[in-house]
């Protein structure tokens, strides 16, 4: 197995640069199905398969907590531009994941930050995580899907 | 670090001149997807720099970046097929911001938005 270089102090991009050429892409059957407007459809969020390689390998990609750090800078009133940029490339990388820890970095990272701190609080959960083929086969209706409110585990969640 | 590495500020061919090297990391894209936008949930055909991607409605993907871009001025462009239709892909920009791409597909003829595969797009700027 090739091993992974210490890449603290790499810039990011290099890293996934070199994760593509090294590692095999990795496809999740995990889908995270989440509604962040009361007017808007469910939206789904699928993991990109060369991030969950580097996810499961370890070593590569920074803590989710950067990504939250450049979140808050880009929120300021007058942002034009990233200074913190070097969060991402000299932060020490996260260990291995496991693919579920994987899913719940992802959530953190990829969804909106009141959708997954607040995932229970109304009068049906507005995040779920499923397997593919808990969700419709077929398009039809697309923009009509919603988490269904009868959830139970092993059922379609979105309809 | 354990890679290879060559530092060089110009290339130059033997007889059709130089290049600085700043052309290329500048001209090269920063991220990339080849995604399946017909599947019952879209799904990346390949990639690179993108931790996931939303699928928010019929037509409309937002591929996530891994390593983000400096500031939300970036370019991307996007394009995408579906056979026996007349299709146009367009890179839909409301809201962007620094972490993420906006694709949205719609029929060329009836301007509705449609689901295609494959729908890629790749993004063009300054990373952070």
């Amino acid at each position: 197995m090739t091993v992974t270089p210490q890449f603290q102090g790499t810039h990011l991009f290099d890293r996934l640069c070199w994760a593509k050429e090294n590692l095999d892409g990795v496809q999740s059957d995990y889908r995270v199905v989440y509604e962040d407007k009361i007017d808007e459809c469910a939206k789904i969020l699928v993991p990109d398969p060369n991030w969950m390689a580097c996810a499961l390998r370890g070593g590569i990609l920074p803590p989710v907590q950067v990504y939250w750090e450049l979140a808050k800078d880009e929120a300021e009133e007058g942002f034009t531009k990233h200074t913190r940029g070097y969060l991402l490339h000299n932060t020490e990388p996260v260990e291995a994941m496991t693919e579920e820890q994987a899913i719940e970095y992802l959530i953190m990272k990829d969804c909106p930050q009141h959708v997954w701190r607040e995932w229970d609080s109304g009068n049906k959960p507005k995040m779920v995580i499923c397997r593919k083929e808990q969700l419709p086969a077929t398009r039809e209706w697309r923009n009509a899907w919603k988490i269904t409110e009868e959830l139970a585990t092993d059922e379609t969640v979105a309809a | 670090m354990a890679l290879g590495k060559i530092k060089a500020d110009t290339l130059e061919h033997s007889t059709a001149g130089s290049l600085d090297t700043q052309y290329v990391v500048n001209g090269s894209a920063k991220a990339w997807a080849n995604m399946d936008g017909d599947a019952s949930t879209p799904v990346f055909r390949d990639s690179l720099n993108c931790s996931s991607l939303t699928d928010t409605s019929t037509g409309t993907i937002n591929p996530q970046f891994v390593s983000t871009m400096a500031n939300s001025d970036f370019v991307s462009v996007g394009c995408a097929h579906a056979s026996g239709v007349a299709w146009c892909a367009s890179v839909y920009v409301g809201g962007k911001t620094t972490n993420q791409m906006h694709f949205q597909t719609r029929d060329a003829d009836s301007a509705s938005a449609v689901d295609a595969d494959p729908a890629d797009i790749a993004s063009f700027g300054d990373l952070a």
